[in-house]
């Protein structure tokens, strides 16, 4: 691409509309961090600290009484635990997705997404971190797994999936809030400078590290942003990859299977990009940022969605053929037990909300309507967290030897530390869009009409230093 | 715990006796103790750790002197520790010494090792000198152990509730029995049980020496009446009449559950198992035909199993006697003419004319047996059957019955509650039982009890009985008193007390001997009067009896061939009518003999309560079992509650669908519904005992059955799932695999070839387990029965934590050793049945290992899968990952609250688990240590064959299980991973598992084909 090309994507229409000019973006995102909340806010945060509470009052009490206060039991060692770990997980794949792999390919649309899904993805990778953490039967012994130098002179198993699981997830944690640190930093700079009071001042300018826009600083924050990005987009891949090894290594009919890494990656990114889609429609909503988040940026969404919705739907598909085709009798009767057994509810709802509710978009029409995208959202949400429920319960209520089969019932503390675990998310997320400018303003800016060096109408933007007007600058 | 009774109970002067001389070994066993290379080795490490620099020093003393003020903070109990000032000659601490004893179990003695640590026994085994056990034991054997440690047995006399002293009741007696003596002991009855034991007849007869006009009356509810009033019939003297299975070629049980719930069952087992032995297909097998109402374990085990209703078997015995006079020319003399037209309805013809033939043609080498549960005619006519076909004198043998005085029990206490009621009786004294719980409901003993005066009760726990007498006094346990038993064939035990009574009770026989006005009656003297009457004199023999734990000296009483009274038995068969059919408005209950809880005195164990039953896998209830066809005519489903009514006795029972139950036919387990057994036991279960009356004690006709719209929850271990869903799969899955003998002959290594290893191997090296001692077990699927005693066995040695009810029905039982019972074919009533018993099974490439993400689960070098609790974080992925679901998760601190006697029952060498750790099967890797430790003070390297059993292999009645070096060659082990029908399980998997089984035989009659 030259550098005089239009920011168009290549036969479409403008991303951002021709009147949204850079000082109306500097505005309408930092207004939200500087102006009182609206009754909206109040209203979310208040819920979501209520279950915040209530996560706290489950863990305590998991932890004070041991595993025992779930419903886990011999053959369902893992149940909601292990399925809420790999739902959050997967939800936190959509950040690094549109953040680092959609800016590598130069995907103009993401700006106004990607602060959200980055946002949206350090909250659902702690979700994620909590189960591993409390799901252990002597939670103050759990650094053993980690390689710590120790007065035992004793190793943790690199063997175990479990293990990779730790470095894997941890990796993802770390390089996704750097990669979110790093983008903010021009966006802290701006809200520093639009501080009316010293506190404001203080924080933000601290956060900001000092940014001043000078020529040099954009240097190096686009060096360190493509670096990052490319750091991270192998774990996109990466992450679900080994969180999909914990069930592919192990030899239970229903987990020991080839197609877990890219399924279980193409099913995170499926729910991730419906989690944002969710929050994007409240918040939009809310904060009336309808000419940022466009509905051109929604449809490509659901593009998205319709996409990885297909892939999953073919691996529930090619995991029935492969049962029947391996001719091996327990993996045959674990999918048929899936679909027909105690739970085949949970199968038929996971087949409904997953495969067939984002059919839906294969019309503009539905496509482009708010109702039917947030709907669906909150549907693949749902059916995706039943996607996990199906592999791991119905996988281990049935396997090898009838004689240990058996059921999984949760107990309230699952269902607390399950509601709980959003009350934290929707808390964290809460304060980030109190406090944390929740679109990318200088890289929206830079996808504004006039942002190209090369276009020469670019006035606009006089009315603050425009510090997003050199992002936009290509290699 | 020792209270001034106590004293009392321990003053004799000669109780330095009563040790056994096992203890030569024990010098070198102490030895052991001393060299500790284990503990040399850590030493030396931690000196290379901290060699002490002068850094190092001030380092060290510098954490010291903080660590000292941390303690200061830390509030400890304060806890002395008191040495012994003099040492008990013999006792080790950590060194275990085992003492022969004997118990009485189901009218039976059962010769017992008990192991002992520093004074508190931890473990049952078998005694292997002893006849009735051969070294093995039985599931309620097992548990015995932890019944002596039931903190809720009884802590002091209560004179009408109020707590006293073993003192005032002796004050209280001495002028009862002055009173009593004055009339000749009239008004004084003694219910007593049924007993085995010598001196107990004697103090007895001395009793009523005594005290001519007092009564001793008999009652246990589950008795040996009809099997003794039959031999009375048949041979006109009280016999006890002794089977040997390992003869016989072929078994026919009538209603017989003799491989659990009969009297003498681990003996009858273990013969049983001897023609089930299958070295390689050239061998041959027995056969067993059972006709019974309810699915027992050996209707389980049987080739061919009818099921007919209780009422009925009678009547199938008839009309095979008259197949095998009239086709086979069997001569049962006048008998013949008693069992000519009974009528055949519901009977195949095959059951009569192939059975007839194929015992016929085995005679002298066959065995009918019939329960107690039948009447005395039919055990009669058996008697006579197996006498016409040439069994007596081969596969049955006759001794004298050691109480041939003892009346019939129903009849007895039917006796002694009229006379109750009547005003007759003014002192009753109970040893033992429960008669307010378990008499025939009819009698209403309760209400006869209140007017009786005086009443006396010994009994272990406070239970419902002790609730309505005026003294009670607490029992004590058989592991705590002296005592003597006599086997069935004749041997006779001393029981020896383990440790002195917990609360200071009294044994039976010190109770009659108080009675009897007997100087010295003091459990030991007593015992030793008997031993001496019988011509053991001295003190060499004396020693060396409760060394061995049995002898057969002066006591063996074998008889020889014995005639039969065809006049009676013949007369006795007439009297017997056909019974009424059955339908659904006139349904047949039939009282069983609970296979955990007997007759309901082991209530209070949560062992028993706990552990599946055989059968059903129902833990911590009972239930009214029910035929699959049955209930659909009835419309009642599992779990429903029922109301089954009979005459004007009814009772609310929680009704279970059970394969294999005879049509219109419901099987009531004794024992359940205890009120006041203890706050283990009260409210499991439900009390069946208000349906049975005193004329028809062991089932009855005339039942109906109501729903009541409720449902009742059930906690098990195992439903019904079966090997095979016919959606997916055309074949069982090749778990526990079976074949016909004629399949067998034809495919030797039938299990192999469904379980064979994987084409290819792993993409690693493996492991090179070919040097060293490699342990390994074999489990014979064709002589397990699947009675249950290796479960126990295994929680009495692992120290396994009980979870309760509600935890067993989320599936956290904690057994490490389980048997998983599957039922074979489609026909829902008349299902097969394939026991496998699991352990883990110590896979070579263990699914669990890799999986551990901090070690804790891994390989020894001699290839042991084992767990070090202490690095486990509880991330339960092996338990995922492990196929046979063996491993065990401590879901919640089920060993928080152990009481303070119980904990004296946990093995010392093995660790009590924390809460959010995984456990399960080690092979017993702390027997294995303590053998290496053994070996090593002789200076071997090596364990020779047997040296090392494990609890399960040790407890098995019909040893079918064999652990072992399979490195050596000649070792048991080795030999039977030989045998050509010997497979791994899931072997396809490429786990490579040590436990190896072998594949289950069935022997099915070729002329029985015609039926079904």
């Amino acid at each position: 691409m030259s550098a005089d090309s239009p920011i168009v994507e290549i036969g479409e229409t403008p991303l951002v509309p021709a009147h949204v000019s850079a000082a109306f973006v500097s505005d309408s995102v930092s207004r939200v961090t500087e102006q009182a909340s609206p009754v909206g806010w109040w209203m979310v945060f208040g819920v979501a600290l209520l279950f915040l509470g209530v996560l706290g009052l489950s863990v305590g009490y998991l932890v004070w009484n041991g595993i025992g206060s779930w419903g886990n039991n011999s053959p369902t060692a893992w149940a909601w635990d292990i399925t809420n770990f790999v739902w959050w997980i997967g939800i936190g794949h959509a950040g690094t997705l549109i953040s680092a792999v959609l800016f590598l390919f130069r995907q103009k649309w993401r700006t106004s997404v990607n602060r959200f899904a980055e946002a949206m993805t350090i909250f659902a990778v702690i979700c994620a971190l909590l189960y591993p953490t409390i799901h252990v039967g002597r939670i103050w012994a759990l650094y053993w797994a980690l390689p710590i130098p120790n007065q035992m002179a004793m190793w943790p198993n690199f063997k175990s999936p479990l293990l990779w699981d730790v470095f894997a997830v941890s990796t993802y944690f770390t390089v996704s809030l750097l990669f979110w640190f790093v983008g903010l930093i021009p966006d802290f700079a701006t809200l520093r400078d639009r501080a009316k009071n010293v506190a404001r001042k203080k924080v933000y300018g601290a956060l900001a590290l000092g940014w001043r826009g000078s020529n040099r600083h954009w240097r190096h924050y686009e060096r360190a942003y493509l670096i990052l990005a490319a750091l991270s987009t192998p774990l996109v891949l990466s992450v679900h990859s080994v969180v999909s090894f914990d069930f592919a290594t192990s030899v239970m009919p229903g987990w020991h299977t080839t197609i877990f890494p890219p399924y279980f990656v193409a099913g995170a990114v499926f729910s991730g990009f419906a989690m944002v889609m969710t929050l994007m429609l409240i918040c939009r909503q809310v904060y009336g940022l309808k000419d940022i988040m466009t509905m051109k940026h929604l449809e490509l969404m659901n593009k998205i969605m319709l996409v990885t919705g297909s892939l999953v739907g073919y691996a529930y598909s090619m995991e029935f053929f492969m049962a029947w085709y391996s001719g091996n009798a327990y993996e045959r009767y674990v999918f048929i037990n899936r679909a027909t057994g105690p739970y085949w509810w949970a199968y038929w709802t996971m087949v409904t909300c997953n495969v067939i509710s984002p059919q839906l978009f294969w019309s503009k029409r539905l496509r482009t309507s708010i109702p039917v995208m947030f709907a669906v959202s909150i549907t693949i949400n749902i059916g995706m967290w039943f996607e996990r429920f199906v592999i791991i319960v119905t996988s281990l209520h049935r396997d090898y030897l009838p004689s240990s089969w058996g059921m999984f019932h949760p107990t309230l503390i699952d269902i607390g530390c399950y509601t709980g675990s959003l009350g934290l998310f929707f808390t964290l997320f809460s304060l980030f869009i109190r406090w944390i400018p929740m679109v990318a303003m200088f890289e929206v800016k830079a996808a504004l009409p006039g942002a190209q060096p090369s276009h020469h109408h670019a006035h606009t933007e006089h009315a603050e230093p425009a510090h997003g007007a050199l992002a936009v600058k290509e290699a | 715990m020792s209270s001034a009774g106590n004293k009392q109970e321990t003053s004799s002067g000669k109780r330095v006796f009563w040790r056994s001389l096992e203890e030569k070994s024990q010098p070198e066993a102490h030895r052991e103790e001393a060299d500790g290379s284990d503990v040399v080795k850590q030493t030396v490490s931690s000196e290379e750790l901290f060699t002490l620099r002068r850094r190092n020093f001030l380092t060290l003393s510098g954490a010291m002197a903080t660590l000292a003020g941390v303690e200061g903070c830390v509030r400890r109990p304060v806890e002395n520790i008191m040495p012994y000032a003099d040492m008990p000659e013999y006792i080790n601490p950590g060194v275990p010494l085992h003492y022969a004893t004997a118990i009485q179990r189901n009218g039976e003695a059962l010769g017992l090792v008990v192991t002992t640590f520093e004074g508190r026994p931890t473990k049952i085994e078998g005694n292997p000198d002893h006849p009735a056990s051969l070294g093995s034991t039985d599931m309620l054997a097992q548990a015995e152990i932890l019944g002596l440690y039931d903190p809720e047995r009884s802590h002091s006399p209560t004179h009408k509730g109020a707590a006293a002293t073993f003192a005032d009741f002796d004050a209280f007696l001495a002028t009862k029995l002055a009173d009593l003596q004055k009339n000749g002991g009239a008004g004084l009855r003694v219910l007593a049980q049924s007993t085995n034991s010598p001196t107990f007849v004697r103090m007895r007869a001395a009793l009523t020496a005594k005290l001519p006009a007092a009564r001793v009356h008999t009652y246990a509810p589950l008795n040996q009446s009809n099997a003794l009033a039959s031999t009375k019939l048949a041979f006109g003297q009280p016999t006890s009449v002794l089977y040997d299975y390992s003869k016989a070629s072929v078994v026919l049980a009538l209603d017989s559950d003799f491989m659990v719930t009969e009297p003498g069952s681990v003996l009858a087992a273990r013969q049983f198992s001897v023609g089930r032995d299958m070295e390689s297909a050239a061998g041959t097998m027995n056969r067993l035909y059972a006709v019974e109402p309810v699915f027992s374990v050996t209707g389980s085990n049987a080739d061919h199993r009818l099921r007919l209703p209780a009422q009925d078997i009678v009547r199938y015995a008839r009309a095979l006697a008259s197949e095998l006079v009239t086709a086979h020319g069997v001569q049962l003399g006048t008998v013949a003419t008693a069992v000519h037209g009974a009528a055949t309805d519901g009977i195949p013809e095959a059951w009569i004319k192939a059975v007839a033939r194929d015992l016929a043609s085995n005679a002298g080498r066959s065995l009918i047996v019939a329960g107690n549960r039948q009447p005395a005619a039919l055990h009669a006519l058996v008697h006579a059957l197996n006498r016409a076909l040439g069994n007596a004198g081969k596969t049955v043998t006759y001794a004298e019955a050691l109480d041939g005085a003892e009346p019939d029990n129903f009849a007895d206490i039917e006796a002694l509650t009229a006379d109750m009621a009547a005003g007759k009786v003014d002192t009753l004294v109970i040893l033992g039982g429960n008669p307010v719980y378990d008499a025939p409901a009819d009698l209403k003993f309760a209400d006869a009890l209140a007017k009786v005066a005086t009443s006396i009760h010994s009994s272990s726990s406070d239970d419902e009985t002790a609730a309505l007498v005026s003294w009670h006094l607490p029992r004590a346990h058989e592991l705590e008193t002296w005592g003597d038993l006599q086997a069935s064939s004749g041997q006779y035990s001393v029981q020896q007390p383990m440790i002195a009574p917990l609360w200071g009770g009294r044994s039976d026989i010190e109770l009659l001997g108080q009675l009897a006005g007997a100087p010295n009656w003091r459990g030991y003297d007593l015992v030793q009067a008997t031993v001496a009457e019988r011509g053991i004199n001295g003190e060499i023999a004396w020693r060396q009896l409760l060394h061995k734990g049995v002898t057969d000296q002066g006591f063996a009483r074998v008889l020889g061939a014995l005639e039969i009274r065809d006049g009676d038995v013949a007369g006795a068969l007439r009297k017997l009518s056909d019974a009424a059919a059955l339908s659904t408005s006139n349904l047949e209950v039939v009282f069983t003999s609970d296979a955990k809880l007997f007759d309901g005195r082991y209530a209070n164990n949560t062992w028993l309560l706990e552990l599946p039953d055989p059968q059903t896998r129902i833990t911590w209830d009972n239930a009214a079992l029910i035929g699959p066809s049955t209930a659909k005519a009835l419309g009642v489903k599992s779990g429903d509650m029922v109301r089954l009514t009979k005459g004007g006795a009814s009772i609310d029972i929680v009704a279970w669908l059970q394969p294999g139950m005879a049509q219109n036919s419901i099987g009531l387990a004794l024992g359940w519904g205890r009120k006041k057994a203890g706050s283990n036991g009260n409210g499991h279960g439900f009390d069946v005992y208000p349906l049975r009356s005193s004329g028809a004690p062991y089932f009855t006709a005339g039942v109906s059955l109501q729903k009541l719209g409720a449902t009742y929850p059930i906690s098990q271990t195992q439903d019904h799932d079966k090997m095979r869903d016919p959606r997916v799969e055309d074949q069982d899955r090749p778990l526990a695999m079976d074949a016909t003998l004629a399949q067998y002959k034809e495919k030797p290594n039938f299990p192999a070839y469904r379980s064979p290893d994987p084409e290819y191997g792993p993409l690693w090296q493996r492991q090179d387990y070919s040097k060293g001692q490699q342990w390994g077990m074999v489990v014979d699927l064709n002589t397990c029965n699947g009675c249950n005693a290796c479960a126990v066995a295994c929680q009495a040695e692992n120290n396994v934590p009980v979870v309760g009810k509600e935890q067993v029905s989320r599936g956290r039982e904690m057994h490490w050793f389980r048997i998983d019972r599957y039922y074979v074919g489609e026909n829902e009533d008349e299902p097969a049945v394939a026991f496998q018993p699991i352990g883990c099974q110590h896979c070579e490439e263990a699914p669990c290992e890799n999986v551990c993400p901090v070690a804790a689960t891994s390989h020894s070098p001699e290839g042991l899968n084992d767990i070090a609790y202490n690095r486990c974080i509880g991330t339960r992925y092996c338990m995922n990952n492990c196929p046979y679901k063996v491993r065990r998760f401590n879901f919640l601190n089920f060993n928080s609250d152990i009481p303070e006697t119980t904990q004296m029952q946990k093995n010392p060498n093995v660790t009590v688990r924390f809460r959010g750790v995984v456990e399960k099967c080690s092979y017993c890797v702390q027997r294995i240590q303590k053998a290496k430790s053994t070996a090593k003070q002789d200076g071997r390297h090596w364990l020779r064959d047997g040296e090392v059993v494990a609890a399960c292999q040790q407890v098995c009645p019909t040893q079918a299980i064999t652990f072992g070096d399979i490195n050596n060659p000649k070792s048991a082990v080795s030999k039977k991973r030989q045998v050509d029908r010997n497979y791994a399980l899931l072997a396809d998997i490429g786990t490579r598992p040590r436990t190896r089984f072998l594949g289950k035989i069935r022997n099915p009659n070729a002329d029985m084909k015609e039926k079904s």
